[in-house]
This record gives C-alpha cells, structure tokens and sequence, in this order.
C-alpha cells in the first residue's frame, strides 16, 4: 500500500473511533487567597450548575462528637446572610433553584443548580451560607433533635442504608474514616452550640474553598463575580486536618447486629484497600465492573441469577486521601445467611485465582466508555467533576488520559491491581445485620463475634 | 574569502544581533501583557516558538539577499562594486543600539516603578450576570423530534441530540398493576425480570452480557400503569441494542426452572422494600384500603401468595398481550437520526406480529363514603402517618393544579407543611407529598416520618388543619410563583439529558395521548391561577375522600 493511502486510512480509522473521553475547555483561576474557581460556559439549557467544596469534612469531627460537621452543614441552611432559615429556604425555593450542604468525609459540599437568570441571587446565597451563616443557638437544638429522630427512623426501615456507618465504624475503629458522618445518638447528645460555633470558625474559610461552575453564563462576568464575592474571605482559624493513613485491626472478625424480627439478613464484608493516589486506578475500575460493579457481574450472576438468593449484590473500591474500605455487600432470607456469605466469599477467591480473562476485559472496558459520558453531560456533573479533580490534587488528565489508561490495561496489570486492593478470603471484616437468635450460631465461624442490637444508640460496638 | 568574512560582509551577523535583540524585547513586552491582559499563559509559549522557528529564516534571508538601491535582490546577482552592504550594515547597528537601549530603560524602569497594583475588585452593580439563554422565548416542540408508527402498530419517536456520543432508549409497555387480578397480582413486575432472562436465541444471562460487553447498560421499572424499559449505550452499539430488544419480544423464553428461581428474586425484593421497611408495610396498606373496587389497590410487587402460585399459563397469556407491538411506545434520545431509527426498526421491530389489543380496564373507583383508618402495631422507634385522598388520572386538567398545590404545601423546607409539622412544631422529622394519577385518577398522598414518641393523632389533626386553611384561603401569589418556578426549573431540568428528554418525551405520549403536551407545560403553568389551586384542594381534600395510616410501636412498649 502506497504510504499517503496508509496515512489517509489512518486518519480516517481515527474519526471513526468511537469519541474519547474528555473534559471540555475550562478555566482555573486561583485568588489571592486560596480560593479556587473552575469554570466552563455550557449553553444548552438554560441552567447553571455550581458546586463550592470547604476541604475537611467529618474527618475532622472531634472523635466524641461524631456527625458535628453533617450537624454544622444542615444548620448552615437555616440561616444566612440577612435571611432567617425559613426566609433562605423561601428565596432558593422561590426562584425554582436547589440548594444542599452535605458533610462528605473529607470536604462540606454545597450543591446548587437553578436557573441562568438567578445567577445573582444564587451566588449571594451559596456566599452567605458559606460567610455568614447564623448558626443560631435555637436552630442548632432543633436539628440536632431532628438528626437524632432521623437515625432512628433509619433504623426501622431498611437496614442497607445504615450499613455503612457500621462497616466503616468496624473496619476503621478510631480513625477518622470509622467515624459516622451522621453522627449517633450518643455522639449527636455530645454536642454543645459552642462547638457548632468553633467547628465553624476553626474549618471554614477562604484558604479551603474550591468552586465550580458550568452552565449557561458568561464567564467573564461570572468570574469577576466570584471573585468579588470570595476573594476575601479569610483564611480558616484552625490548621488544615492531614488524615493519618488508617491501621485496621485484621480480620477475620465479626460485628454481629441484632435486628430481632428482621425476616432479612444484610451483610458486609471486606478490608481497607486504596488511596486516591493508587496508580492503576483504570485496572481496579476494570476490575470492579467485572465483580461486582454491574448486572452481569459476578457477584449478581452468583447470587442473583443462579441461585435466587437476593435481590442485589455488589462490590466497590473507596479511594480518598487515604486508603478506604474495599467491600463486597448483599442480603438474603434469614435462613439463607450463612450459604449466601459462603458463596460471595468463594466468587472473591475465584476473582484472586482466576482474574479477567481477555474477553471479560474488554467488555468491561467497553462498559466503563460507554457509561461515562453521561456523567459529563449537565453543568452540575460537570461542575462536581471539576471540583473532584481539584480536591484530590488531580488534573484533567484524570478524565482526558483514563479512556488511554483503560485501553492500557492487560490482564497481568490487572491481575496485579487485584492481588494489591481486594482482601484476602481469610482475613476479612464482617458486619452483618440480621436476626441474631437464628444466625449467632451459624455466623461464628466467619470469626470472633461482636454482638451489638440495632437500638443501640451509637454505630459502633 | 572566508566564510566568517562573508558572513559578516552580507551583514548576517549584524542581522542576527538585531533579530536576538527585538526577540528579547518582543518576548519581555509579551510577557507582560499576559499577567496584565489576563491572557493565557500559552501565547507567550507560542511567540517563543514562532522567533525561534523565524531566526535560520531570517539568517538564511540575510544571506541570500541583499538590499540594493532599486530594492531585494539576490546576492549573487549583486555586482560587487554596486553593494551597498556597508550603508545597511550601518543602518543594522543603529537598529540595534536604538532597540537595546528601548530595552535597558525598560528594564530599568520596571525595577524603579512602584510594584504594579492589580486594578480593585470591579463594583457588584457594574457587572450584572445576564443569562445568555433567552428566557422569553417560549418552549416551542423541537423541529428535529420525529414520529412514525411501524405497519404492526408499534409507535416510535426519536429525538435527536449529539451533545455526547451516546443514546437512551425507552419502551413503555401498557401493562402495570392495573392490567392485574386476585391470582396475578404482582405479574407486570415479575415481567420486569423475566424479561432480562433469557429467549429461544440466547441463554439466561446473555442478553446482559452482549448489552454490556457492547459498552451498553439497561434498567426497568413497573408502576400501576406501565413497565418501562430503559437502555443506556454508546451510539456503536444502536444496532446490537434493536437486535436484542426485537429477540426479547419476539422470542422470550419463559423456562420454568429460571419462574422458579426468578420467583424467589423477586420475593428478596418484596422484603427488602416491604416487609423490611416500615414505609413500605404502611404505603401498601394504605392504598389496599383507599382502593375497594379498582386495581390500584394491588401493590406492584404483588401479594405473597400470587408470587409464589402464578402459573406457566398466566406467564404467557399476559406477555402474549401486553408485548404486543401494538401496546408499546418506544423513545430513542441521542446520537441518533430518525433515519437511521426508522431503518433498524423496520427491519428488527416490524417482524413482530400485532395482536389484539389488551382488554380495557372498565372498573371506576366508586366515590368514597367515609374517612378509612388503620394501625399497623410493629417495631418502630419512629412513628408514620400516611394519608391519602383520591384525586385525578394524569391526563386531567386538575392534575397540574394538585402538582402546583403540593409543592406549596409539602416541596422543600420552605413548603407549608415543612414549615408547620417539622420547624414549628418539631412533631415530624420529615414530610412529603405526591399524587400517582395514571390512566386512572390516583391518590394524593402525605408521607409523614413522626419524631420519636410523639403523637400520631396530634400530626394527622395538625396536617388536617393545614389542608383544611388551603381550602378555604386559597394560596397566596407569592406561592403561586414559587410553584411555577419550581415547575419551570424542573421542566428544563428534565430537558438537561438525553435520559430526561427520553423519559420525559415518552411519559407525555403514554399518558396525555401526545408527545408535544411536554412544550405546553410553561404555558399551562403561566396560565395557572391561585383560584384552579383553591377548587382543586376544596375537590381533594374532603374528609369522605380520605384514608389515614398509622404506624406505631403497642402502645404499651412505649
């Protein structure tokens, strides 16, 4: 073949390739003091998506006071600026826009989405919420009541949702990441308005501020706004929290919940595994898609469709600044306990002796393109992805360069991802919730049994 | 002669003396402008580039060339006694001495100059932030959205958008828990899964597995009304996504052994979302006895027993049915063409044959004559209220007044309701409130989480009163534009994704019977007034017309 015909047929196989990933053209802007804003103008619809993450988040709960910064972000909303919290929720509410402060466990997030022509009115919230919340000693009682209320009712309902402030309080023990984000009973108790107040003083500010926005505005003029509104804003009172990496007691150990009547068992299982930093982060997606990350996986292809023992079952990877958990979690009928544990925990070894073979790979890889560009495609999900990549100190190679890395991965990269982040059959942590009196007996062989009862006012044993 | 001689006689050096210093200065003067301007920092990386790329040129011009008093010529063809090389050379050097200089003063200068000041923070008012988007246009239907019906019945529509490489498929199939009876209950929902588990072409499982391993992932969801298949892939993968969607429906296998073990999938689902949670337990109770007459008093999953007792035959007389083409609307949203559709679904989806269409359901709720109540006694640290009143089918004009009305009394923390049961009072932890009108009229419905030990009848008389004051006030204006907004913002929410516009697109076409109901939705809602709310909470909101629901621990565990 004549070299120019090679070179045309290359050209043309490459439009043809299906589009890669990218992060469209944005600006970073850093101000003065710390600040740092993320923008891309977005047309489509006439809407903004903002995002403004305050680095910490409940890693930095005092270790008595577990659910003091989710506590601090819902008392954030109840007033601001000149507006008291009926009136703040009344002028988001008004314009249609929404508004959220969730405590996350290393970052306060504020997600907001309204319309274009709110612009103004939304920064000035998203502004005072951040500056100038109230913090009223009146609206710190009633929601600490209410967060108290809210846990129990979580408790009568279905137990999946509750499972992770178990796990991590098992996993993790005293390190930051085993504290739960919504706090206890015992712990919410604890919690005077005084320290609401230094929690405020102490983690909020300038210096820690990241802001992102993608929509439907001109960005110069949304910038020279922003920049008004939070270049100055001081620098937080209290050093910036550096989350020590965790040491885990090791497994195999069992935290037993008792739940009496439930006809229901909900386990969990699994071991500390990688920090955001982790280098093959495109093999451990790979990975993870293929055991327990979609319908198809092994995990639902064992226990779901072959067997009928659940509903659902998955695995998943946390990575944070510091290595999070690895799990694997399901539910069965109570009289099913133990062949349904027994089971996950043999599709785990099958996944450390045998791998992915090359077609599982390429079906995963396939999965993981196909499914992305959804999640680039509102101003919000593009807002909160710009505001990740700048938490974790990442670039928008994060995004531009993981379709090459996925493309990269071999079965051996792979095979080495798995035997480096998922745990070892005979080492695992195990909480498991359930009907205790027809389950202790049979669950004890997974290890040493910790027993705790749902009503108890706190997460941890 | 030698080379440097020559050199310097065609003034090369000198030209390459005044190229590095303009350069310099050109590249400081640059530098400047781009923290100043606010450029990007890559202009002076490409200015770098371009005099870096432009000093051989310029080297190679100086000697090729030579200036001449009648203009450029080649030096070769310069007549050595004629050159004025000398007089250029000259006229070189001062060029350099004169741009030197420039460039020393300026450097100088930088250093005595007070530090430069960035300009102060421009004043809020000077710059307003004007939406780009214009918002007086009107939601007009948009021309690329097309429309076709198949020769066996089956309706497509197709709404193009190329904004990521990817396409949403949805297929609504008329068949929910309306279409059941005592001994099927729970059928439509049990066809959610089998649907996904296996044909006369393909195993269990692999349907899955080629919809995933081609980059593509699916879901479904059965209400009262509809089963709605949903897939999500890239655009490579439209045509494997017809040919698995036209095996399904041509040729589902219904094995008995995997309706047995598909059986007890679904009853794990039963517990996990009734048995399991008391909202759950309540909601299907609540609406078992709102419901005496008309099938809405089912619970989608299904009773126990008709999960474990329905049969072969009932399997397959109902997917006879309702997966005809003919009772079945599908929406592609995304990187598609309507031509390109049309082509697949001619040559996948046509071979399906049409069937006679689905026996109405006749059945009219008669009006209720009297306030329901039940107490589900059970385990709870915190109590629940749920109190439902009927109300209309979606297609009723009302339906949009009650979806306005609710938001003012129950959406987000600054709603009526949030306001009186949850900040004020501190009687519930959480409210809310929907209607689930479908072909039929179904329920308004409040949820209500109480704080631990308090008062069930005190919440339910609290929430009462607060329906019985919209009754007879009305709402005020300022809530009637709220509503509107949150309606608004919502409509342009949902047009934000391909997911949004297919779902969107399809539930108007199922429900109100056409697709371009959906761009009438700003219009309605601007035409909407606080007297429609009024009549329609006076219609609703009667004492006759409602169920309530307690769910509590025995009183004398408390």
């Amino acid at each position: 073949m004549k070299p120019a015909l090679c070179v045309l047929l290359l050209l043309v196989a490459g439009l043809a390739h299906p589009a890669r990933l990218a992060l469209p053209d944005y600006e970073r802007i850093e101000l003065a003091n710390g600040t740092v804003l993320l923008l891309s103008e977005k047309h489509d619809v006439p809407l903004i998506g903002m995002r403004a993450v305050v680095r910490g988040g409940s890693v930095t709960d005092p270790a008595d006071k577990a659910g003091l910064t989710e506590l601090l972000a819902a008392v954030m909303q109840k007033g601001a600026g000149d507006r008291d919290g009926a009136e703040f929720a009344e002028a988001v509410a008004r314009v249609g826009g929404q508004l959220s402060v969730n405590a996350e466990v290393e970052a306060v997030a504020v997600s907001a989405e309204f319309l274009s022509r709110d612009a103004e009115l939304m920064i000035e919230l998203v502004s005072d919420l951040l500056r100038k919340p109230a913090l009223s000693a009146d609206e710190f009682a009633k929601e600490r009541d209410r967060a108290v209320g809210l846990i129990k009712a979580a408790k009568d309902a279905n137990p999946n949702d509750l499972m992770p402030y178990y796990a991590n309080g098992f996993l993790f023990g005293e390190h930051p990441y085993g504290s739960p984000t919504i706090g206890s009973e015992t712990s919410l108790a604890a919690i005077a308005h005084d320290d609401l107040v230094d929690h405020y003083n102490n983690h909020f500010g300038g210096d820690r501020l990241i802001i992102s926005a993608v929509g439907d505005f001109d960005l110069a003029a949304i910038k020279a706004r922003l920049s008004a509104v939070f270049g100055n804003w001081e620098p937080a009172a209290g050093e910036r929290l550096v989350v020590p990496a965790p040491e885990t007691a090791p497994g195999p150990r069992v935290l037993l919940v008792d739940k009496p009547g439930a006809t229901q068992t909900y386990f969990w299982f699994g071991d500390t595994g990688v920090a955001i930093d982790y280098p093959r982060r495109a093999e451990i997606n790979l990975a993870n898609t293929v055991f327990g990350g979609r319908f198809t996986s092994m995990l639902v292809t064992e226990l779901r469709v072959n067997t009928g023992l659940t509903y659902n079952a998955s695995s998943s990877v946390d990575r944070r600044s510091q290595p999070g958990s690895v799990m694997i979690k399901s539910f069965t009928e109570t009289s099913k306990t133990t062949e349904a544990i027994d089971l996950a925990i043999s599709v785990l070894g099958r996944l450390h002796d045998d791998g992915l073979d090359d077609d599982m790979l390429v079906s995963s890889r396939n999965y993981i393109m196909g499914q992305f560009p959804p999640r680039l495609e509102t101003g919000s999900g593009l807002a909160s992805m710009l505001a990740f990549i700048e938490q974790n100190g990442l670039d928008r190679s994060y995004i531009d360069a993981y379709g090459a890395a996925l493309a990269g991965a071999t079965q051996a990269s792979v095979a080495q991802a798995i035997a480096e982040v998922y745990p070892d059959r005979n080492a695992l942590v195990f909480v498991i919730v359930g009907d205790a009196q027809r389950i202790r007996d049979d669950v004890a062989k997974y290890g040493p049994v910790t027993e705790m009862t749902i009503t108890e006012p706190r997460f941890r044993p | 002669m030698s080379l440097f001689s020559e050199l310097r006689r065609r003034n090369v050096i000198k030209v390459a003396l005044l190229y590095a210093v303009a350069s310099w200065l050109l590249v400081w003067i640059i530098g400047h402008m781009v923290d100043s301007l606010g450029l990007s920092a890559w202009v002076s990386d490409y200015m770098l580039l371009l005099l870096a790329i432009g000093f051989p040129v310029a080297l190679i011009f100086a000697w090729t060339y030579e200036i001449t008093p009648v203009g450029l010529k080649r030096a070769v063809d310069v007549d050595q006694t004629q050159s004025i090389v000398y007089k250029t050379g000259q006229k070189l050097n001062a060029a350099v001495a004169v741009l030197a200089v420039l460039g020393i003063a300026a450097v100088i200068g930088e250093q005595l100059l007070p530090e430069f000041e960035p300009p102060p923070p421009l004043v809020l008012e000077e710059i307003p932030l004007k939406p780009v988007f214009d918002f007086s246009a009107k939601a007009e239907v948009p021309r690329e959205i097309t429309s076709f019906n198949l020769p066996n019945g089956l309706e497509i529509i197709v709404w193009p958008d190329h904004d990521i490489p990817n396409v949403v498929m949805y297929n609504f199939v008329r068949a929910g828990g309306r279409n059941e009876y005592p001994g099927i209950t729970g059928i439509a929902h049990f066809f959610e899964h089998m649907m996904f588990n296996g044909t006369k072409k393909r195993e269990q499982g692999e349907f899955d597995e080629e919809m995933e391993a081609a980059g593509g992932a699916n879901n479904a969801y059965t209400s009262n009304d509809v089963t709605v298949y949903m897939d999500w892939f890239p655009r490579s993968a439209l045509e494997k996504i017809l040919e698995l969607e036209s095996d399904r429906l041509k040729n589902l296998a219904i094995d008995p052994d995997v309706v047995e073990t598909e059986r007890t999938t679904v009853y794990s689902e039963r517990r996990l979302r009734v048995d399991n949670d008391n909202d759950g337990r309540l909601y299907e109770q609540v609406r078992a006895t709102a419901y005496v007459a008309h099938p809405y008093q089912n619970p989608v999953i299904g009773w126990p027993s008709d999960i474990e007792n329905w049969t072969q035959r009932d399997l397959e007389d109902f997917f006879k049915t309702y997966y005809a083409p003919n009772n079945l609307t599908m929406i592609f949203s995304g990187d598609v063409t309507p031509e390109e559709i049309y082509l697949l679904a001619d040559q996948y989806l046509s071979p399906i044959p049409r069937q006679h269409p689905p026996p109405e359901i006749t059945t009219v709720e008669p009006a209720q004559q009297g306030t329901r109540r039940l107490l589900i006694e059970t385990s709870a640290q915190t109590p629940l209220v749920h109190i439902a009143f009927h109300a209309g089918a979606e297609a009723d004009p009302e339906t949009l007044h009650l979806e306005l009305l609710l938001a003012i009394l129950a959406e987000g923390n600054s709603s009526r309701l949030y306001q009186a049961l949850v900040e004020d009072a501190q009687i519930a932890l959480d409210i809310g409130a929907w209607q689930s009108g479908g072909f039929d009229p179904g329920l308004a419905y409040f949820a209500m989480t109480l704080a631990p030990g308090a008062d069930p009848e005190a919440a339910t008389d609290l929430l009462l009163d607060l329906l019985d004051e919209v009754v007879t006030n009305g709402v005020t204006a300022a809530e009637m534009t709220k509503a509107r907004n949150l309606r608004i913002a919502s409509f342009w929410r949902g047009l934000q994704t391909i997911n949004g516009k297919a779902s969107a697109l399809g539930n108007y076409e199922v429900f109100t019977g056409d697709y371009e109901n959906l761009f009438a939705v700003p219009e309605r809602l601007a035409s909407t007034t606080p007297a429609d709310l009024k009549a329609v909470a006076a219609k609703v909101f009667s004492r006759n017309n409602m169920t309530v629901g307690v769910l509590r621990a025995p009183e004398d565990e408390e």
